[in-house]
């Protein structure tokens, strides 16, 4: 479904309308071009409507990753004054705990290192944490207060960014067309895309196709190896605010690093806007297989009872999941694709696309414009596969 | 109930749901020799229509009379099942059936293993929102006919029963057997239209209870409008009355026809939706019935897509309490048969016989009773289609115009619509309605995905007892 | 006949009734306000499918009331927004 636009030819197109999208197109449209955002599906119909919404930078090290949070972070405050409360934006800070003293100290000296690369860390005491959250376990011996770690809803701010691009008349929104091919002249320069029912042209084409980023790189002619890697989370019933920060367990950095195929699982637990508490996360790479796992679900609720335990009486009101877009060394693929020229890759964020979206999005209309870039995309280039077949994890 | 996984036993079969079709399909499985456990969320058997007081006698499906196979039959009672699950063992694939007690033990949870699973789960009433709707002393009609039927108590003191289709008849008669005051039945269709079907009506023999139903409205004088629809509901902290107004073939209100209509409580209902969460949790094939809701798909043995999987009655599309019961039959007979016991019914062919009359029967009915769209030009930018989460219609439309959703799940993310404690169940017609793409099979089935089918506490979803797939 | 408290009075309600119905019997419409706009709410469905009928049930919040048989001894209070505005136990 169109909005009532007959224009087919733009400055630019973005291919899929999650949060990355989004992002990518208000930037290209602040930038002063003229950008289609096409999906298949809905607005935010891809993983972006089936995690979760944090900003953060606790769970990085030094390294090109945690430059780009940092710069992301400081740009979802520019999205917010754009759009507003809307998106549900609450800068309220994550605490990572430890189940054990071995455990704590590594914590500890992993934010030690962060210090030193610009993220604000306090460690903080058993009383300290219960300061920070009065329901926590009293067994716990400590743990981490990163005050910069953010929660957004990644449906709404996508939804509201678009929204208002289509509002400014330098937007189009093209929902329910998916895009076939990414068309390309005699030279291999990139034309448009065809869709099922259209030709669309624009000297540039971004694929923020998240999971299926790989699938549309094919549609150029060109490999990505990104994979999908599922994740569950748990609802809960509405309650008063009882969970205040962002509250995780210190191995949840190791899993996301991990780049084991199996099922890896780690308390994360926090509350929002609507009341629920969400649980999660639960990483494993199994494919597309959508079907809920019962000893995933009951994994998860015994570690967030274990952190909270006054949760043990709170009702467990639905379930859901996704696929998040993961690479073999844990980077998003960013920036141009040197293989083919006009067309720019902004995707492969896996578990923190939303946190990254924001620069994201800023870096791909500084570099689709000829700007100097804030900050060297070298590290997400998309060629980067084609000669080392595999990096160390970024977070080693 | 016991927790423990080592004794959890193994059964033949699990039924879920205790209704005319659960029952006949344990009758006929655990005639056959099968073992057969049946689970039901509420305390006594007997499901929608033979719903009753917890102290009433026992009830038996029509043809279900030898005491001695229901002696073998277990009954877990009071007890909701959640999730189902494919366990597999090897080459034999076996269900895990995961359960909780009512709300006064919603911690006690157990896992119980079947062979095979028959889903029996009836339906509930289909609702659509109108302004006032969420104010005390609106319920829908099952909702009424339950306090009548199940604790003798009149849903109020003078009620108007409005929505469409002939179970509104069965309410107002409920209401006036037990001694209450109707102040009018408002039916948004024309039935006339079902003269056309009076053979297939004299057919099934439900042309005299229908009759029988007019009969007892003429008597106690209550108008049955039909082409009407409520368009409003009057109170402050209760119902003070409803505004009625006369509608044309799409359900739009014809201008200068309202009225006021005194009373206490307004009963809705537009039809059943199909009680489909566990056929969906394990990918069982949904489609789009007669009256436009889901429905499982069934075969003529009544086996789901998934094997081993079995549904029967008002799960597979509503159809009324006999042709429940004998798609029961069916279901218990076939699932009996795979499992190497030989049927237990004497005329298995004259039964699909009765069965698919009588399926066609419900599907002219359901025609008959169509769902129109003229109702949504009732909403007010503030009235509440969520009910859980309290989303008014205006922030709906907001999300459909403005932020370019145009299905029920993007509405869902972008709303909250359909995302508290009912999980939808109330809203998701409503909410898939007001959407510009909607009635597909895809996005009702996508609305209609609730991997938990009724809240259970965290701790007793920890419980280590109740491991399945990856551990055992 | 069993004898219970509804917020604090002591009644006795038919045998074999749903607290719903003990409620409406006596006379209540409404047992809950709801989360967001305070609005009041009591019996939609009657078969413990939407949620609207939830009632504290001694100390227990969020008791589905529709399909709940009363006990004796029972204690029966109105709720207001989660129902668990005195806190998570
Ligand atoms: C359980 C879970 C928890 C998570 N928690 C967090 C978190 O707390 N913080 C965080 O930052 N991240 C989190 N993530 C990850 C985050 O959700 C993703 O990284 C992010 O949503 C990716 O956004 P995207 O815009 O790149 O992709 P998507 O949202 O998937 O958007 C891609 C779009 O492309 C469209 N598309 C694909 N192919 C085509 C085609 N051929 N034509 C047209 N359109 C097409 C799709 O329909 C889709 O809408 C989580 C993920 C999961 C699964
Ligand atoms: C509200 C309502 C009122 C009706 N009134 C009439 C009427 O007056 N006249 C008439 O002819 N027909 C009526 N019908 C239709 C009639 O109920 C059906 O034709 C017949 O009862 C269907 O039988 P069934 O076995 O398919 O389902 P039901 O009789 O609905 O039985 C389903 C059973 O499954 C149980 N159940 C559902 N989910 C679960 C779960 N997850 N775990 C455990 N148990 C579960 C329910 O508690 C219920 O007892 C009514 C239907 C409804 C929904
Ligand atoms: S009235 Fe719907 S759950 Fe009780």
């Amino acid at each position: 479904m169109n909005d009532a636009n007959p224009r087919r030819a733009f400055d630019a197109i973005v291919i899929g309308a999650g949060v990355v999208g989004a992002c990518c197109a208000h930037y290209l449209i602040e930038a002063g071009l003229q950008v289609a955002i096409i999906d298949r599906g809905s607005v935010a119909s891809g993983t972006t409507g089936a995690g979760e919404g944090n900003i953060l930078v606790s769970d990085k090290g030094p390294g090109p990753e945690l430059d780009l949070a940092l710069l992301s972070r400081r740009l979802w405050f520019e999205l917010i004054d754009v759009i507003g409360d809307r998106a549900e934006l609450e800068p309220k800070g994550g605490v990572v705990i430890a189940h054990d003293g071995a455990t704590l100290t590594r914590l500890r000296e992993f934010a030690e290192v962060q210090r030193a690369a610009g993220v604000e860390t306090h460690d903080v005491d058993p009383m300290q944490l219960r300061e920070l959250e009065p329901h926590i376990n009293p067994q716990i011996p400590g743990g981490v207060h990163y005050p910069q770690d953010m929660q957004t809803q990644p449906m709404l701010a996508a939804a509201h960014l678009i929204a208002r691009g289509v509002q400014s008349g330098r937007l189009s929104r093209m929902t329910d067309t998916e895009v076939t091919e990414i068309t390309r002249d005699e030279s291999g320069r990139v034309t448009g895309v065809r869709t099922l029912s259209d030709v669309i042209s624009a000297p540039i084409v971004v694929n923020a196709a998240g999971t299926w980023g790989g699938q549309v790189a094919a549609l150029a002619g060109v490999d990505l190896p990104i994979l999908p890697r599922r994740g569950f989370l748990l609802v809960t019933e509405p309650l008063p605010i009882t969970v205040h920060h962002k509250v995780y367990a210190a191995d949840y950095v190791a899993n996301v690093a991990s780049d084991s195929e199996g099922l890896e699982t780690s308390a994360v637990i926090e509350g929002t806007r609507g009341g629920t508490i969400l649980i999660g996360s639960s990483r494993e790479r199994v494919g597309f297989d959508a079907t809920l796992d019962w000893s995933i679900v009951q994994r998860l609720a015994a570690q967030a009872v274990e952190v909270f335990p006054m949760l043990a009486g709170v009702q467990l009101l639905r379930t859901y999941g996704g696929f998040r877009p993961y690479c073999p060394d844990h980077l998003p693929v960013v920036g141009a694709d040197a293989r083919v020229p006009g067309l720019m890759h902004a995707c492969g964020h896996e578990g923190a696309g939303v946190g990254l979206a924001a620069a994201t999005g800023y870096l791909i209309a500084q570099a689709v414009t000829g700007r100097p870039l804030d900050l060297s995309l070298e590290p997400f280039a998309p060629v980067r596969f084609d000669s080392t077949p595999e990096r160390v994890g970024a977070h080693a | 109930m016991s927790g423990d996984p080592l004794d959890a036993t193994e059964r033949d079969v699990v039924v879920v749901g205790a209704g005319a079709a659960g029952m006949s399909a344990a009758y006929a499985a655990a005639r056959a020799g099968c073992t057969v456990t049946i689970i039901d969320a509420n305390p006594v058997a007997g499901g929608q229509y033979h719903r009753r007081r917890i102290d009433a006698a026992t009830y038996r499906p029509r043809g279900c009379d030898d005491e001695a196979v229901w002696r073998r039959i277990h009954i877990e009672s009071a007890t909701t099942v959640y999730a189902v699950e494919i366990i597999d063992h090897g080459t034999q694939r076996i269900f895990g059936v995961r359960t909780r007690g009512d709300d006064r033990h919603r911690r006690d949870v157990d896992l119980v293993r079947a062979r095979r699973l028959i889903i029996a789960t009836g339906a509930y009433d289909r609702p659509l929102p109108v302004p006032g709707w969420d104010l005390p002393g609106v319920m829908t009609g099952g909702g009424a006919q339950a306090l009548i039927k199940g604790s003798g108590v009149l849903p109020g003191n003078r009620v108007v029963v409005a929505g469409t289709g002939p179970f509104l008849l069965a309410v107002a008669q409920a209401i006036l057997e037990a001694g209450g005051s109707v102040a009018a039945v408002v039916e948004a269709n024309d039935p006339v239209a079902l003269r056309r079907h009076r053979s297939a009506l004299t057919n099934v023999g439900k042309a005299g209870e229908l009759a029988r139903f007019i009969t007892s409205l003429t008597r106690h004088r209550v108008p049955y409008l039909r082409r009407h629809r409520v368009t409003r509901v009057h109170g402050d902290t209760t119902v003070t009355g409803v505004t009625l107004a006369r509608v044309d073939a799409s359900w739009h209100a014809t201008p200068g026809t309202d009225r006021f209509i005194e009373a206490d409580t307004l009963t809705l209902g537009y039809g059943f939706t199909a009680q489909t969460d566990l056929p969906a949790q394990l990918g069982c094939t949904l489609q789009v019935s007669a009256d436009e809701g889901l429905a499982v798909t069934v075969d003529d043995d009544q086996a789901t897509s998934v094997t081993g999987v079995y549904a029967a009655g008002e799960s597979t599309g509503v159809g009324g309490v006999d042709l429940a019961g004998i798609e029961g039959l069916l279901a218990g007979a076939a699932v009996a048969r795979s499992l190497d016991h030989p049927s237990p019914l004497r005329d298995e062919p004259a039964l699909r016989r009765s069965r698919d009359r009588m399926r066609a029967f419900a599907d002219a009915l359901a025609t008959a009773f169509p769902l129109r769209s003229g109702w949504r030009d009732d909403l007010e930018d503030d009235t509440v289609v969520c009910r859980c989460e309290e989303v008014p219609a205006g922030r709906i439309r907001n999300a459909i115009t403005e932020l370019g959703a145009h299905d029920a799940r993007t509405v869902k993310l972008l709303t909250r619509a359909g995302m508290g404690w009912c999980q939808g169940r109330v809203c998701s017609l409503a909410v898939d309605r007001l959407c510009p793409r909607s009635a597909t099979l895809d996005g009702q089935a996508r609305a209609a995905t609730r991997p938990v089918a009724i809240p259970v506490p965290l701790g007793a979803v920890a419980d280590i007892n109740l491991q399945s797939r990856r551990e055992s | 006949m069993p004898e219970i408290i509804i917020d604090g009075r002591a009644v006795t309600v038919a045998d074999g009734v749903t607290v719903a119905a003990a409620l409406m019997s006596e006379g209540i419409r409404s047992w809950r306000t709801t989360r967001i706009a305070g609005n009041p709410r009591g019996v939609f469905c009657g078969m413990g499918v939407c949620f609207d009928c939830l009632v504290t049930l001694n100390g227990e919040p969020n008791v589905r009331a529709c399909i709940t048989p009363v006990e004796p001894g029972d204690v029966i209070d109105s709720q207001q927004g989660t129902g668990h505005d005195g806190g998570v136990s």
